[in-house]
């Protein structure tokens, strides 16, 4: 009975991501401004012709026969390609014939250098939502659109060069022998170290959240966060700087929060998750304030497979296959209308956005990150 | 007739032998394989560094050499990877000075024992050694639990993220780099120079500092530069063990490479690692001689 409760409250929850991200200047910000958006979008609010829904409705339920051709899809590696590889790769090889070969190595620079050196191996790569914007236009191919269900992405996900496949959350997270038991509300108890002393964790990287988190604990709302306030932002996590562990990497500030060597931290959704369910930890994740993002599909410029890797990229977001590897991990899908696993519909990140909740700007941080890059780099090692 | 002459030996012939050098052809492989893969990527470097600059920034020719001291972070890191490569040296030196004399002194089965200790950590990857220090010197790690259970101290003491942790970590891992060339200079030393200053009175503290310790010089130097200039690299260890004041630039390049992906700055940081690094050589040349340190150490001493 609990179980079945939870999936209209995933349609609830997705129709307030979706709200809060067309509503504009009132609500939430998308990951990228909508002018910017439609001007990289093409046909993204206008109605597919016929021929383009048919395309789009065969690729979804009877993907194109292609045995013979082996797709190189790079990720992240561990229990999220893992995730991936149960949710989409075997399936859909069971469907098309299409072999993959896997690289669990997935980098940006990789890219960059497979683009430059003209030796390109990798079809289909999952990659961080740094990437894959217009800036990255020399190094990826555009998407095909007319296989992708663009309109059924939660807006702003679906762009010129990449497509979100799972969604996740940068969200607070808390091991509770450390916090006294207490949940803390939000950001601003992050920055209470008063209320809730201890250690700090969050991500070693400009971009990862740590300005946008000290901004939303400043009291910012969501939809201005943009531009980022960084004087502002960097005044605000000197208060707390003496405190502050950095994390180089997922596994890292799993082991941390487990450990209690911090007692609360910035962490992705799936690893305080892990942590709690996998380590067995003390831990607890505050989604209140937590910023919603996502990992995407992008083809490298020159991708002697693209026609395969756009099927298949297609395949993957259709709603009838997007949320597959919500059975393995707690990451959602992009796709409004799939359905995730009753399951963990709850640890997800989409099922759990609200007004509060708010999203990169994707497209500013790219375009500033040298200026944004440089305030953190100086701060940091001072 | 031509008899094939013999290679090497008491009849072979000097160095500069004509048919001797024939056989530096062996060498071939060795050089074409360092012009490939080291010398060749280095002028790629360099010629990227003046060549390749991110979208809105003005081309010129050493636009990335400006904007990379133009960055206040970036001196500052830059100044703490010397000041970090500076303290491991001499770190290393204050532990593996008296180390290298006791190999010395102490019966050959013994030394070799010491040796081997000194080489064991080699056997194991720098990752690793790095990790198994996390685990010893974080707050819920060996030492303050150990501490903490025992009542000595309240608060966790503070030994990850800092210098000290960072020098330990550095420490041991370059130790063998200043023992092996101190060791091999040392055991060269002629006793009898301590004895005769013994012999005109000098007490033995006085005879070691005076004598002992003038002789043992190109060991110190070989060993100081070695591990000095390997630990302008270091990358990991600072990153792991050490707070964001112990930054190297090694980590700054990598930021730029992996998530910048601005290259022409990444390849500027590496030149001007490398300038610097051959600006501390050819200071150090001066007081040593460089092929002492990297080739025959202490052959001659």
């Amino acid at each position: 009975m609990k179980k079945r409760l939870r999936m209209p409250a995933l349609l609830i929850a997705g129709g307030l991501a979706l709200g809060a991200c067309t509503g504009g200047a009132s609500t939430a910000p998308s990951t990228e401004p909508s002018a910017s958006a439609a001007a990289s979008q093409p046909a993204a609010s206008a109605p597919a012709s016929p021929a383009e829904s048919a395309a789009l409705a065969e690729v979804c339920t009877a993907p194109p026969k292609q045995d013979g051709v082996t797709l190189t899809f790079a990720s992240y590696g561990g229990a999220y390609q893992e995730a991936q590889r149960k949710g989409w790769l075997e399936p859909y090889s069971a469907l098309t014939g299409v072999k993959f070969q896997e690289s669990e190595d997935s980098s940006n620079a990789t890219i960059k250098t497979q683009v430059e050196s003209g030796q390109v191996t990798w079809d289909v790569v999952d990659v961080g939502n740094d990437f894959g914007l217009d800036a990255h236009a020399d190094l990826l191919e555009p998407l095909d659109y007319t296989l992708i269900p663009q309109a059924e992405i939660l807006p702003g996900f679906a762009t010129t060069y990449r497509v979100g496949d799972i969604t996740y959350g940068v969200v607070l997270a808390y091991n509770t022998d450390k916090t006294g038991g207490q949940a803390p509300a939000g950001w601003a108890d992050y920055f209470d170290l008063t209320k809730f002393p201890g250690k700090r964790g969050t991500w070693d990287y400009s971009e990862g959240g740590i300005f946008e988190t000290a901004l939303l604990a400043d009291g910012v709302a969501p939809k201005d966060l943009y531009p980022l306030d960084l004087d502002r932002a960097i005044k605000k996590l000197d208060t707390i700087k003496s405190e502050i562990v950095f994390w180089p990497g997922g596994a890292k500030s799993q082991e941390q929060i487990g450990a209690g060597e911090v007692a609360m931290s910035l962490m992705w959704n799936g690893r305080a998750w892990s942590a709690k369910n996998v380590d067995k930890k003390p831990v607890e994740i505050q989604w209140n304030q937590q910023i919603v993002t996502a990992d995407y599909l992008v083809v490298p410029k020159g991708s002697p497979n693209k026609d395969a890797a756009m099927n298949f990229i297609a395949w993957a977001t259709c709603a009838n296959n997007n949320a597959a590897p919500s059975n393995y991990i707690p990451y959602g899908p992009t796709n409004v209308n799939a359905v995730a696993n009753p399951d963990t519909v709850a640890d997800l990140s989409v099922t759990n956005a609200d007004a509060n909740s708010a999203y990169f700007d994707d497209a500013w941080l790219v375009d500033n990150f040298a200026a944004v890059d440089e305030a953190y780099n100086n701060w940091k090692t001072q | 007739m031509i008899l094939p002459r013999p290679l090497f030996g008491r009849s072979g012939r000097p160095p500069g032998d004509p048919i001797a050098n024939r056989w530096a052809i062996l060498a071939l492989p060795a050089i074409a394989f360092l012009v490939l893969f080291f010398l060749v990527p280095l002028v790629y470097i360099g010629a990227r560094s003046v060549s390749d600059f991110p979208d809105g920034v003005e081309p010129s020719l050493f636009a990335n050499y400006e904007r990379f001291f133009a960055s206040e972070a970036n001196v500052r890191v830059l100044g703490n990877t010397f000041w970090i490569a500076g303290l491991s040296t001499v770190a290393c030196l204050v532990i593996g000075y008296p180390y290298a004399y006791l190999t010395t002194i102490v019966r050959p089965r013994i030394a070799a024992v010491l040796l081997i200790a000194v080489l064991v950590p080699f056997w194991s990857s720098l990752l690793v050694r790095t990790y198994a220090w996390e685990v010893i010197l974080r707050d819920t790690g060996v030492i303050n639990r150990t501490l903490l259970a025992i009542g000595l101290i309240e608060e966790p003491l503070p030994l990850i993220r800092t210098t000290l942790g960072v020098l330990l970590g550095m420490t041991q891992i370059l130790l063998p780099f200043m023992v092996l060339p101190l060791y091999s200079v040392m055991r060269r030393i002629d006793p009898e120079y301590t004895r005769a200053a013994a012999n005109l009175g000098a007490r033995p503290a006085t005879a070691f500092v005076r004598i002992f310790v003038p002789l043992s010089l190109p060991g110190i130097m070989a060993g100081g530069l070695l591990v000095f200039v390997l630990a302008l690299g270091f990358y990991i260890t600072p990153a792991l063990l050490g707070s964001p004041r112990d930054t190297m630039i090694s980590q700054f390049i990598a930021n730029q490479v992996q998530q910048r992906l601005d290259w022409g700055m990444a390849s500027a940081m590496a030149a001007i690692l490398m300038v610097l690094t051959f600006v501390v050589l050819l200071i150090a040349s001066r007081f040593v001689r460089i092929r002492d340190v990297f080739g025959a150490v202490g052959e001659e001493a």
